[in-house]
């Protein structure tokens, strides 16, 4: 049995897989434990948070202090000494008192570790996250290494994002392990994560939801090559598929690059909350009239129109022609944005699908499809998704050291590539195994990245140094297939 | 205005050897480092993918003899000297690397970048007209200069601070006066050439200027160097770009040569040059990569220092970890000033018919 919970901006959705699907809908005022014991204790649950930690992140600044350990090279805030080689060698240590002094004033709210060459030996980010812990707990510090790729600047700014919503993401695993301890996260590129691992790196999580409604419409219509259009309270996303998988991108936040890789979508910011004032407006302004809300909103123009949504008597506080018009204005402004991709075929999800898909397929001029449980394809998605995992290997053979995201593994002596990949490959599908993947999820791991040299000294061959980024990528588990 | 970087994953194929020095590395930990540092994220950091040069941009400075050596030894493999080797397809490299360099001088011509820095394997400035030699083929700086003078430039001054001195590159222009040669080498050393004495003939007498410096020269000697004759020379001659043959090998934890500059004296010897650029020649300065083979130690550091300083980053956090202070301390010697303050008064001396400056009573 798959359950996927995916906590939305008005209503949590639950779709409980066995032989058949069901569905549920609770709303948000009604509590996330409520909607917990709603989805559950059997089976496999996977939760997508996306829309409490954007809250955070587009809510007030919290207090981070970030901590560097740039070494030699550019300028960078919050510097301490100390250096780690582009060899993973450490060049220069720490200086714990200069690590104490900073934590004389008032405490932060959280910490955000980075060292430069982190991922390829991580002991002096956990020297000063030991340092760190005297004042601080566990949840209020991030280290840098577990992000796992190169890019010193981008891993400070996820570092620090890391750190703000870390500790959201902790109180998160102790509410969902009360219910539920066979429990994932949905990425932001789709694929699942244990709660262990995104507790290390939480920016994995950040929006998530694109991703899930692409997993979920593809296992809902097995299209390979659509766009899905995503019909939600605040927004109406478009998510181009192609041969089954979304298109990833860089995240950037605040301005700054991230490494965080998120689905690509062309963002309308219209959906069925936008309230009408005057026109339709870009913002949500509580529920819609036939949900208990105030204002009228798109899904009361929708009632007002014909369609039955809810408690459709409360929506007829507006006049039908401007309801018509209300409709057409969102209509036109959809289906222009459609065409732009020249789909052979859109999928329709989200709770407003099947009142508004086939008008915007027919002004674009295609086909249109809304599978059953399109309103909960998010949660879909969830339940169906597999785990993913991104390693970074760096091996040297001079130094006998082979890292994982600047984590020592046991040193694994051979000198042929081949070998190597292929010992590589057995442990991070060991981590995707102790993580719960079952074994046919883990047999493919996908080779990013190699590059393998000889190092030379005196005119001999001193050492091998490989960098090797694998993973198994995201997708729909072989099991609920 | 931006900087450009001209740099393509193919300038790690070249290989003479398995044990070779000059060797892939030297690019690949650089690149590690420029990654690591986002440098490609850098609004002012153009990243430019190089083409090869053709055939005739390489026969302005070479003789056909050599070239047509070249490729067909390529085919084969063939020796130059015992440190050089042609492995196979050595001919398509070369261009390549020469190519980087005709790209950067393009992309600055049409002001595409205010300056750039040529990271490209193999290097050439020991390459002369009809022969190569000491890990180079085909000489990159002077197929540029030749290149940029085809597009209108009239003078080009070439700053060479690899550890060695630059001897292909003297050869080419040695009687040429629309190109001062000025090289920055470690001397007694490889190649044995680059004496005070050699400063050129015919019309081009005067504009060939060697550096000769001992072993244990510091950070404080370059900047002696600079100061008492580099600008100076730049200042007089008022090229239309400097062009810079940039060697690495200075770096005192380079394993093959015993020069003691560090990554600071390298960034600062830079942004000086840059400021001096910025006042004659609009900034126009084209680094071309040669040697440096601490792979190991300060090369990538040192790299990532010249690009801040010809982005006109901060280079002040461009320094020497703690773990390499003592093999700093060994490197240099304190006898190498006096002998350079010596050195540079010889030098005025037979350069003072060529050069008011050196005329100047105040
Ligand atoms: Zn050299």
């Amino acid at each position: 049995m798959f359950t996927g919970l995916d906590i939305g901006g008005t209503n949590t959705d639950i779709a409980i897989i066995d032989s058949e699907i069901k569905t549920h809908k609770i709303p948000n005022t009604s509590g996330l434990s409520t909607a917990l014991k709603k989805a559950g204790s059997s089976g496999r649950l996977v939760v997508s948070t996306s829309q409490p930690l954007n809250e955070i992140l587009t809510g007030p600044q919290f207090n981070i202090r970030t901590i560097t350990i740039p070494g030699p090279g550019l300028v960078y805030s919050g510097a301490i000494k100390g250096a780690v080689s582009h060899r993973g060698d450490i060049i220069e240590p720490i200086d714990t008192e200069e690590v104490k002094s900073l934590f004389k004033g008032p405490h932060p709210y959280a910490v955000a570790i980075s060292g430069k060459f982190s991922v390829r030996n991580n002991s002096l980010e956990e020297q000063v996250c030991d340092v760190v812990s005297e004042y601080l707990d566990p949840e209020q510090i991030a280290v840098s290494s577990h992000i796992g790729a190169l890019n010193f600047p981008a891993r400070i700014k996820t570092t620090q994002i890391n750190a703000r919503i870390k500790p959201k993401v902790n109180a998160l695993n102790n509410l969902i392990r009360e219910v539920n301890a066979d429990f994932f996260y949905v990425t932001s590129t789709g694929g699942l994560t244990s709660p262990d691992r995104a507790l290390q790196n939480p920016s994995l999580l950040y929006h998530s939801s694109p991703a899930t409604v692409a997993n979920g419409a593809y296992y809902l219509t097995r299209n390979e090559n659509c766009l899905v259009l995503d019909i939600g309270g605040t927004t109406t996303e478009l998510i181009p598929i192609a041969h089954g998988k979304p298109i990833f991108e860089d995240v950037i936040i605040d301005g700054f690059k991230t490494l965080i890789k998120s689905v690509k979508t062309v963002s309308i910011p219209y959906g069925g909350d936008s309230c009408i004032r005057e026109t339709l407006c870009p913002f949500r302004a509580g529920n819609a009239r036939s949900f208990g809300g105030g204002e009228p909103t798109l899904t009361d123009a929708l009632n007002v129109s014909g369609a039955r949504i809810g408690d459709d008597d409360r929506s007829h506080v507006i006049d039908k022609k401007i309801a018509d018009n209300i409709v057409e204005q969102y209509l036109i402004t959809v289906s222009s944005a459609v065409k732009k991709f020249k789909p052979g075929i859109i999928i329709g999800t989200g709770y407003l699908a099947h009142y508004l898909l086939s008008e915007i397929s027919e002004r674009a001029k295609t086909t249109g499809i809304v599978p059953e449980h399109a309103g909960s394809a998010n949660a879909v998605g969830a339940a169906v998704s597999r785990i993913s995992i991104l390693g970074y290997f760096h091996v040297d053979t001079e130094k006998k050291r082979m890292t994982m995201n600047g984590k020592e593994y046991p040193y694994y002596a051979t000198s042929d590539d081949e070998e190597l990949l292929a010992h590589a490959k057995n442990i991070i599908r060991d981590v995707a195994r102790a993580d719960g993947a079952p074994e046919e999820d883990v047999e493919d791991v996908m080779i990013q990245f190699f590059s393998s040299y000889e190092v030379v000294r005196g005119w001999k061959v001193a050492a091998k140094i490989t960098d090797i980024l694998l993973s198994i990528a995201p997708g729909i588990s072989v099991e609920a297939a | 205005m931006t900087s450009g970087i001209i740099y393509d994953p193919s300038y790690l194929m070249h290989e003479q050897s398995p044990t070779h020095p000059e060797r892939r590395e030297r690019l690949s930990y650089t690149l590690d480092q420029l990654e690591e540092e986002g440098i490609f994220d850098i609004p002012e950091i153009k990243l430019i993918r190089p083409k090869p040069a053709r055939r005739d941009d390489v026969l302005l400075v070479h003789s056909l003899e050599y070239l047509k050596f070249l490729e067909e030894s390529s085919i084969n493999g063939g020796i130059i000297d015992a440190d050089t080797y042609v492995p196979k397809n050595l001919i398509h490299d070369a261009l390549l690397a020469a190519g980087g360099a005709i790209c950067a001088a393009d992309a600055v011509v049409n002001q595409q970048v205010k300056n750039a820095f040529v990271l490209s394997r193999p290097p050439g400035h020991h390459a002369g007209r009809s022969n190569g030699a000491g890990f180079c083929y085909l000489n990159n700086i002077a197929i540029m200069t030749r290149y940029l003078q085809r597009r209108g430039l009239r003078r080009i001054m070439i700053v060479d601070w690899d550890a060695h001195h630059g001897n292909g590159t003297e050869e080419i222009f040695y009687d040429d006066p629309t190109v001062l040669f000025c090289s920055v080498h470690q001397y007694p050393f490889y190649p044995g050439s680059g004496r005070i004495e050699d400063i050129g003939i015919r019309e081009g007498k005067g504009y060939n200027i060697n550096l000769p410096i001992p072993a244990g020269s510091s950070d404080k000697v370059y900047r002696y160097l600079l100061e008492e004759l580099i600008i100076p020379l730049a200042e007089e001659y008022m090229p239309d770009l400097i062009a810079i043959s940039a060697g690495q090998d200075n770096h005192f934890s380079d394993p093959l040569t015993g020069l003691a500059l560090t990554a600071q004296g390298y960034a600062r010897l830079m942004q000086e040059i840059c400021i001096i650029a910025d006042s004659i020649c609009y900034g126009r300065i084209i680094a071309v990569l040669e040697g440096g083979y601490s792979v190991e130690g300060g090369l990538p550091y040192t790299n990532l220092g010249l690009i801040a300083a010809m982005a006109g980053m901060d280079i002040s956090n461009i320094r020497e970890p703690e773990g390499y202070q003592k093999l700093l301390l060994q490197s240099v010697s304190e006898d190498a000033f006096p002998k350079v303050v010596k050195m540079v008064a010889d030098l005025k001396e037979k350069l003072t018919s060529h050069w008011y400056f050196l005329n100047r009573s105040y």
